[in-house]
């Protein structure tokens, strides 16, 4: 797999190379529109990562040249722009997905992997994390065989944390991902319902299966 | 009428001036005139005393007496004429009196003999005891070779002052009709002249920070009133300059600001997924990553709050059920506020249709609740409540909690504004969350206002444009 980044900032570019390669993937950086321009018509890349305003070509310009030379190719934008038509308009232009700086890593890597249709996409059935069991099709959990009742919320909140054990994800991706929206202010809901989520399957159990990883977010795992 | 209306006062001024100037020249006018018909009476009287006394008494030795007195009647006749004249000797005693004029004016036995006096020539005026006056000229003659006498030649001041009577009549009638019609004429030309400054008035009022871009009419008449439309207009479109250079401001920098951020944040976030690091360690990069949250807060909402200034609110424009918006955030919120033993009630049944960006107006609900609960106490309540009132639809926000001096009430919408600065630490926002609940309602068309008892609550109220229900409008505005 490999992922073409067009971004004109330096430490921003070698920020996300690093967090990039340390998954495992290949990635090329391209510091200007015109190089970056070059580069993805030059290569087969998997993915394109392209900042929006680059010295040079601009990234819309970019993405509008790759889309007619190549209509398969994922998109992701990332922008200092989050106004809706900018959205719209880029989705138009053939984005695939869009993340607004300043974004939290863990996200775009979330992105990243869902565009490449791989990584934390489990298609099991029945999730395990240490010995807590997720039936997806039935919606029943249940810890060292105990049988654990959820609300709905509070079941799809467990069922993405136990997709990618021991990922950490931000409150605004978890947010986004039960409650199909984010609004400032109501993120502190992923607090109480975690919270409410640790008193049923984590307080009758001395071992700790949820963790909060201050300033980031909530993972759940098996290990301390 | 506004008595302090510029058109008032100048009418004011105007008709006391006119009132003044008027009344002087008629006081003038009655004076001179006075005066000059009183002067002609007396010179035509005198004329007469020394025709009589150079003509008939200066040979009054040769002629007799008698002759003077037949003379006199007949040449004078002074009964006829309605005039006196009366001869008096040097001993005091008369030679000749006239009778009682035919239209009985005057009683010709009632004027007062002359005073002596040493000029040979002089006039008087005597009022009779009927009220009645003559002019009397009094004339010594000489007569050849005898003793002097002194002729008296009188006449009433009846027609002088029947003449100022009429002058005083005509000044009486026709100054307040001239007053009047040159003031209203006055007022008339003025309200003309004062129209522009009325429009340019009522324009100024239109404008606001909002719509900066727009100018006074000018109306072009060469006169004070285009210059000070005019320069009113510079002066907005330095304001309008101004305005824009902060908003251009406010938007950079919250742009520039988010690539940094977004370097902080990854690098800090690699940093705590390293193992090797001890748990203080991890905790103060934790407390470090908080930070740079809030920092992207802030920015999000400058960003969000200069978006709104430039009028960019109507990108999802449609209709929807501000009840419903109401109810579902209610419920998430409710979530948040169990912390705190709040009570979150809704009083959200009828729908109440209105149109704009369903996610803004969200924020909108977001924010209020979110403040509601912030500054609550614990056990206490919040009221959110939609309806149609006036023809509007209105939501309104209420809580049980410390309430807003009367002093930061008229404040609460201000960026950065904060009732009391030693909290921002503690609530963790930056004094924006209502100013962008401001803006977002002004982008509406709509309005919030605030009204707070302090230690007993809050209210916030929101008002929106009802939705028309003709589906052809929906998607303009």
């Amino acid at each position: 797999m490999r992922i073409l980044l067009v971004e004109d900032d330096k430490k921003l570019a070698d920020m996300i190379a690093r967090g990039i390669k340390a998954e495992r993937f290949a990635l090329d950086v391209a510091l200007d529109g015109d190089s970056g321009w070059e580069m993805a018509s030059a290569c087969n890349y998997d993915l394109l990562i392209l900042d929006l305003l680059l010295p040079g070509l601009s990234g819309t310009e970019v993405m509008q040249r790759v889309r007619r030379q190549n209509q398969e190719l994922p998109i992701l934008i990332l922008t200092a722009r989050d106004a809706t038509e900018d959205k719209v308009r880029n989705f138009e232009a053939g984005a695939d997905d869009y993340l607004t700086k300043p974004f939290a890593f863990a996200e775009l890597l979330v992105r990243i992997k869902a565009l490449l249709r791989r990584g934390p996409v489990i298609r099991d059935s029945v999730l395990r994390v240490g010995d807590l069991e997720v039936q997806r099709l039935s919606q029943q959990v249940r810890r060292d065989g105990k049988r654990i009742d959820l609300t709905a919320k509070e079941y799809a909140l467990l069922e993405y944390l136990a997709c990618s054990p021991g990922r950490v994800f931000s409150r605004t991706m978890i947010i986004e991902h039960v409650w199909d929206q984010s609004f400032e202010g109501l993120t502190n809901i992923v607090d109480v319902h975690i919270r409410h989520l640790r008193s049923k399957l984590d307080d009758p159990f001395p071992k700790k299966l949820i963790h909060t990883v201050r300033g980031v977010g909530y993972s759940l795992s098996d290990e301390d | 009428m506004n008595p302090r209306s510029i058109r008032f006062r100048l009418v004011v001024w105007y008709a006391g001036l006119l009132t003044a100037i008027f009344a002087l020249l008629g006081a003038l006018m009655y004076a001179r005139l006075k005066g000059f018909l009183e002067e002609n009476i007396v010179e035509a009287q005198s004329r007469r005393a020394r025709q009589i006394a150079e003509t008939l008494l200066v040979n009054v030795k040769q002629i007799g007496e008698p002759y003077v007195v037949r003379e006199v009647q007949s040449v004078y006749a002074p009964e006829l004429s309605g005039r006196f004249i009366r001869i008096t000797r040097v001993d005091g005693t008369e030679m000749y009196r006239s009778g009682p004029p035919n239209d009985q004016s005057f009683d010709p036995a009632e004027v007062e003999a002359a005073v002596p006096s040493t000029r040979r020539e002089f006039a008087r005026k005597q009022t009779l005891p009927d009220g009645h006056a003559l002019l009397i000229a009094t004339f010594r003659a000489v007569a050849n070779g005898g003793p002097p006498y002194v002729v008296e030649v009188g006449a009433p001041t009846g027609p002088v002052e029947a003449v100022l009577n009429r002058l005083l009549l005509l000044l009486g009638i026709g100054l307040p009709l001239v007053v009047v019609v040159a003031t209203g004429g006055g007022y008339f030309l003025i309200g003309r002249a004062l129209r522009p400054v009325d429009r340019i008035a009522g324009k100024a009022e239109m404008i606001t920070q909002h719509n900066l871009s727009e100018r006074l009419p000018v109306v072009h008449t060469g006169d004070e009133l285009e210059r000070l439309s005019v320069s009113l207009n510079r002066m907005i479109t330095h304001l309008d300059d101004a305005f824009q250079t902060s908003k251009r401001f406010v938007a950079d920098a919250s742009h520039e600001l988010r690539t940094p951020l977004t370097i902080l944040r990854g690098e800090l976030e690699h940093l705590v997924e390293e193992s090797s690091l001890a748990p203080e360690q991890r905790d103060r990069l934790g407390s470090l990553l908080e930070e740079v949250e809030r920092l992207s807060k802030i920015v999000e909402r400058l960003f969000a709050l200069s978006r709104l200034d430039a009028g960019e609110a109507q990108n999802e424009w449609m209709p929807f059920d501000l009840t419903a918006l109401a109810a579902e955030t209610a419920d998430q919120i409710a979530l948040l506020a169990e912390d705190k033993k709040i009570a979150v009630s809704c009083d959200a049944t009828a729908p109440v249709p209105v149109e704009g960006d369903r996610a803004r107006l969200k924020q909108v609900v977001v924010n209020l609740l979110d403040n509601a609960i912030k500054y609550t106490a614990d056990g206490g309540a919040v009221h959110l409540q939609t309806s149609i009132a006036n023809g509007q639809a209105v939501l309104e926000v209420t809580d049980t909690g410390i309430g807003i001096p009367p002093e930061a009430v008229a404040h609460v919408f201000d960026r950065f504004f904060r009732v009391d600065p030693t909290r921002s630490n503690e609530t963790g926002g930056a004094g924006l969350g209502l100013a962008i609940v401001k803006s977002i309602c002004s982008a509406h068309g709509g309005t919030v206002e605030a009204e707070s008892a302090v230690g007993r609550g809050s209210r916030f109220r929101v008002k929106l444009p009802i939705a028309k229900p003709n589906p052809d409008r929906i998607h303009h505005a």
